[in-house]
């Protein structure tokens, strides 16, 4: 029997950051590297289908169209930033609402530059995330992507999930919905001084109680590494797989210096460069 | 052969270390029934835990101590009262959280063995050095008496001779081996250390490989936090539940925790203990 195996993108627009557009230029890249089909779970469905090529996408998952109060800061480099809702509460429903028997959940601003994602349909693990993770800076206090506070729990990236349907993975999303449902409490018990629901912070917590409140391997550790940028970073420029950043100087308000990245997966936090870029890709076309 | 845990307490004015023997030998009983518990003291034994103990044995040789607030100078007599064959020797606050029954198998293989990797309560190896610069300053090696073992042997014997020397004359000892960093006041650690390199023997008492036995070591300022901490509890809560299992900071404890502050012994965890074993 063939298991049914594809991506997730999750696009929610919040009027600042069009996550539907990431996640078109995510697929085809999906697509390149990993040949995998891809599906999308979105609010923004007429959006999608009369601005982008919606055919890349395997399934169109519709989401009721749902505000937030959880907003938050998006950076656009060291000095300009914009405040927008942060609508990041669904990730626990993936699993209900994916239609595949392997599922890989990625974020919109990652963006896939190799095809080493793909060996985790090859592999025996049921869980995998990224624990470890490397600022490509090398400049910057990484510790608060060691534990989620000082005094609490290893951290886990939701930024990218594989998984397939289990029954203790059931558990654990029904269990991420848990904690996301009394955040309030989890975030106290567990040291977090900001109230701004994060799913890195909740997927962490969730790991950590299906270890059984100790360092284990529940979930295990995907295949590469997790390189990261900051938003107060900038994306400058993207061909092919590679990437040319501008990376913010440690004490130096507003300067930057240059790295370039060639055949490395990206988390991109910066999303308003990250669209400049697409939208600079689309124009080349 | 006899085989038994060995806790040497003596109380100050200010501390009750007797009362940490009594609680550690409740957590024994809990997780490792058939683990026979001895206490040297010459201080009382409150009598509802007295059962707890296999034998209450006086100090011997007079207290050497009597004149300490830290009271070390009897630990090397340790060898001398122990009445098992096989003694593990554990500080006083400590609690045993598992059966470590698979330790012994391991340990019968020495004569003599210290832990040398401690742990942190997130179950992280201890690679800071904050409380032992004079390890590393002098080139010690990094043997920790708060839990280890040793056999009724010659080798023994002779190790423990050395460590009453050392402990009795520490000055002149550390002033040979202990010069960087020197202490205002002799450790058990150090002293230990010092008959190790005086005999030559540290690869036959300590095993740098393995993961147990170990202990998690919850002093401060080596849990890998960036805060400048005074008091682990006051950064991280402690719960302990029915059946006395306890979490740090939502860690689950396993093996034997260290709990370093005398003051984490409360009232509620004493009865947590007490309501599981009946002790009234």
């Amino acid at each position: 029997m063939t298991v049914s195996k594809g991506a997730i993108l999750i696009a929610r627009n919040n009027g600042k950051l069009d996550y539907v557009k990431q996640a078109f230029f995510l697929a085809k890249r999906i697509k390149h590297y990993i040949g995998i089909p891809v599906s999308i779970i979105t609010e923004d469905i007429d959006y999608l289908n009369d601005s982008f090529d919606s055919s890349i996408f395997d399934h169109i998952i519709p989401l009721e169209y749902t505000n937030t109060t959880n907003n938050r800061m998006f950076f656009d480099g060291t000095l300009a930033y914009k405040t927008a809702s942060f609508k990041n509460d669904i990730r626990d429903e993936v699993y209900n609402l994916s239609p595949y028997e392997e599922t890989l959940l990625l974020d919109t601003d990652y963006i896939i530059s190799n095809d080493l994602l793909k060996s985790c349909f090859d592999s025996k693990e049921n869980l995998m995330m990224f624990k470890e993770s490397y600022d490509i800076s090398k400049t910057r206090d990484e510790t608060e992507f060691t534990y989620i506070s000082d005094f609490s729990v290893e951290f886990y990236w939701a930024t990218v999930v594989f998984f397939r349907k289990t029954p203790q993975n059931e558990t654990f999303f029904n269990l991420v919905k848990h904690i996301k449902e009394y955040w309030n409490h989890y975030r106290r018990v567990y040291q977090i001084g900001s109230a701004l629901f994060r799913n890195d912070f909740a997927f962490s917590i969730a790991v950590h109680i299906m270890n059984g409140f100790s360092p284990g391997n529940f979930a295990s550790q995907l295949p590469g590494k997790h390189y990261y940028t900051i938003d107060k970073d900038i994306l400058w420029s993207l061909t092919n797989d590679e990437m040319l950043f501008l990376i913010e100087k440690k004490d130096y308000l507003g300067e930057y210096y240059a790295v370039r990245t060639k055949g490395q997966s990206i988390h991109v936090m910066n999303k308003f460069s990250l669209e400049r870029t697409i939208d600079q890709g689309v124009h080349n076309e | 052969m006899s085989k038994g845990i060995v806790v040497l307490a003596q109380n100050n004015a200010k501390d009750d270390y007797v009362k940490q023997a009594c609680l550690l030998a409740m957590s024994v009983a809990v997780t490792n029934t058939n683990t026979q518990v001895s206490i040297i003291t010459n201080d009382t034994v409150p009598i509802e835990y007295k059962e707890l103990f296999d034998q209450i044995i006086p100090i011997p040789f007079n207290d050497d101590a009597s004149h300490e607030d830290w009271k070390i100078s009897n630990r090397w007599k340790i060898y001398h009262a122990s009445p098992y064959d096989e003694t593990l020797v554990l500080d006083t606050d400590m609690l045993v959280l598992q059966d470590i029954s698979a330790w012994w198998d391991f340990l019968n293989r020495y004569e003599i063995f210290f832990t040398n990797n401690v742990y942190t309560y997130r179950d992280n190896l201890v690679t800071n050095d904050y409380y032992r610069k004079i390890f590393t300053s002098n080139n010690l090696p990094n043997l920790y008496t708060g839990l280890h073992y040793f056999k009724k042997c010659n080798f023994a014997k002779e190790f423990y001779n050395w460590l009453e020397l050392v402990s009795n004359n520490w000055e002149l000892f550390y002033t040979q081996y202990a010069k960087n960093d020197f202490p205002l006041c002799p450790s058990m650690d150090v002293s230990a250390a010092i008959v190790s390199k005086i005999l030559d023997c540290d690869d036959k008492i300590t095993n740098n490989k393995v993961k147990f036995p170990s202990f998690t070591h919850m002093k401060p300022k080596i849990q890998n936090w960036s805060k400048d901490v005074q008091q682990w509890q006051d950064c991280v809560g402690v719960y302990i539940n029915k059946d006395c299992e306890i979490k740090i900071g939502n860690h689950k404890q396993n093996g034997i925790f260290h709990y370093t502050e005398n003051n984490f012994v409360t009232d509620e965890i004493i009865e947590r203990y007490r309501n599981k074993l009946h002790v009234y």
